[in-house]
């Protein structure tokens, strides 16, 4: 009984927690719109009538994309502290095909 | 180092997959995705770089959303749903590494909604600011202005799949309320009450649909189509009045007059147009 109590106080917890997250994700504007993810999944074949989950899977492809950029960006910095030795010149980071891989 | 680089190009030439650049949706992808790099930090890129990530991230999200589908399928289902997505989500995630990979399937402590995939989601939304899309976008308004016109077996009941010259469905009962509820009671969890209970207005409206239901979106001016020309007959060569294709007789003809300059002067406030058929003699 009280393994039961504690699993359904934890499920309540995990319960609240998500559907804050869910709700918020209704404040929050992905930036590839709603439209367009809504034309991948029609190609890819997944089926939700509910907004929230759309907007959870541009929210996932959105951090994907910034994780990706961002260790990109990580890769770029420091390939241009190795290059900069003793002229300290301000150079504008540009990413390049490799930086991405 | 230089060679095994052009041989890793060379492949990735090799492996291009059939997607053209000048696509549509790839274009405005390319768009989300260069918002999403200048947030990040970059200020310029290369345009093969720039098409690249454009193409992983479509890659991700296409790959996400199948493997989606194909588990709310292998468990005997049409529509996905949370459930479904977080283990997609898992299954993306499994190369980089998330907290609570190691214990996924673990049958005594296994909270798919406990995942860490969602709680760092859940922080990366509200940490980041919010970038939106750079061009403005047209919200489908026609699609709320055609609901309300619905009619029973037309385009928007049953869909585009099925052409509307066709017989409706027979009635099997099916638009019972009861019908879509389980037998013992399940729902989806984010149709439970709990999630229910932390809406927020702007999902609600979207859902509900717009108030005007069946109004037009302004107020046109009445119109009104008369075939006789005015009562007047036009005798042919042959003696026959041209306009018997729609004509009556002769009194009628005499008194339609009347009665329409009865009409147009009383209903003048409410500005009906009366149009007057003309034909043409040969």
């Amino acid at each position: 009984m009280n393994h039961n109590r504690q699993s359904n106080d934890g499920k309540h917890d995990d319960d609240s927690a998500l559907s804050d997250f869910l709700a918020s994700l209704m404040d929050y504007t992905p930036t590839i719109p709603d439209e367009l993810v809504e034309h991948y999944l029609a190609k890819s074949g997944f089926q939700c009538p509910d907004v929230r989950l759309i907007r959870l899977v541009a929210v996932a492809t959105q951090k994907f994309v910034a994780e990706v950029a961002n260790d990109a960006l990580q890769h770029c910095k420091a390939r241009q502290a190795a290059v900069v030795k003793d002229k300290r010149e301000k150079q504008q980071k540009v990413i390049s095909f490799d930086a991405c891989f | 180092m230089r060679k095994s680089r052009s041989k890793r190009k060379s492949n990735i030439h090799l492996q291009q997959p059939t997607v053209n650049p000048r696509d549509f949706q790839f274009m405005i992808t390319k768009v989300a995705v260069s918002q999403i790099c200048k947030s990040v930090g970059f200020r310029r890129s290369r345009v093969s770089a720039l098409e690249t990530l454009t193409l992983v991230a479509t890659k991700y999200l296409e790959t996400l959303v199948k493997s989606a589908a194909s588990f709310s399928n292998a468990a005997s289902r049409t529509q996905s749903n949370i459930l479904d997505l977080t283990n997609a989500l898992h299954d993306m995630s499994l190369q980089v590494g998330f907290m609570g990979a190691s214990t996924l399937y673990d049958h005594n402590n296994n909270c798919l909604l406990k995942s860490s995939v969602l709680e760092s989601l859940s922080d990366f939304v509200s940490s980041t600011n919010e970038i939106p899309f750079a061009k403005p976008i047209e919200r489908a308004k026609e699609r709320e202005s055609e609901e309300g016109n619905a009619v029973p077996g037309s385009f928007q009941e049953r869909g585009g799949h099925i052409p509307e010259w066709l017989p409706r469905f027979p009635d099997v009962g099916g638009t019972n309320e009861n019908c879509d509820k389980r037998v013992y009671g399940e729902q989806l969890w984010e149709n439970s009450s709990s999630v229910l209970g932390c809406q927020i207005d702007g999902f609600e409206e979207k859902r509900c649909g717009s108030n005007n239901v069946g109004k037009l979106p302004k107020g046109r001016s009445r119109i009104k189509f008369r075939v006789n020309n005015g009562g007047r007959t036009r005798v042919g060569l042959n003696g026959i009045s041209c306009n018997n294709v729609f004509g009556q007789s002769k009194d009628e003809e005499e008194a339609e007059p009347v009665a329409v300059c009865e009409k147009s002067v009383k209903s003048e406030e409410k500005q009906i147009l009366v149009y007057k058929r003309r034909k043409k003699l040969c």
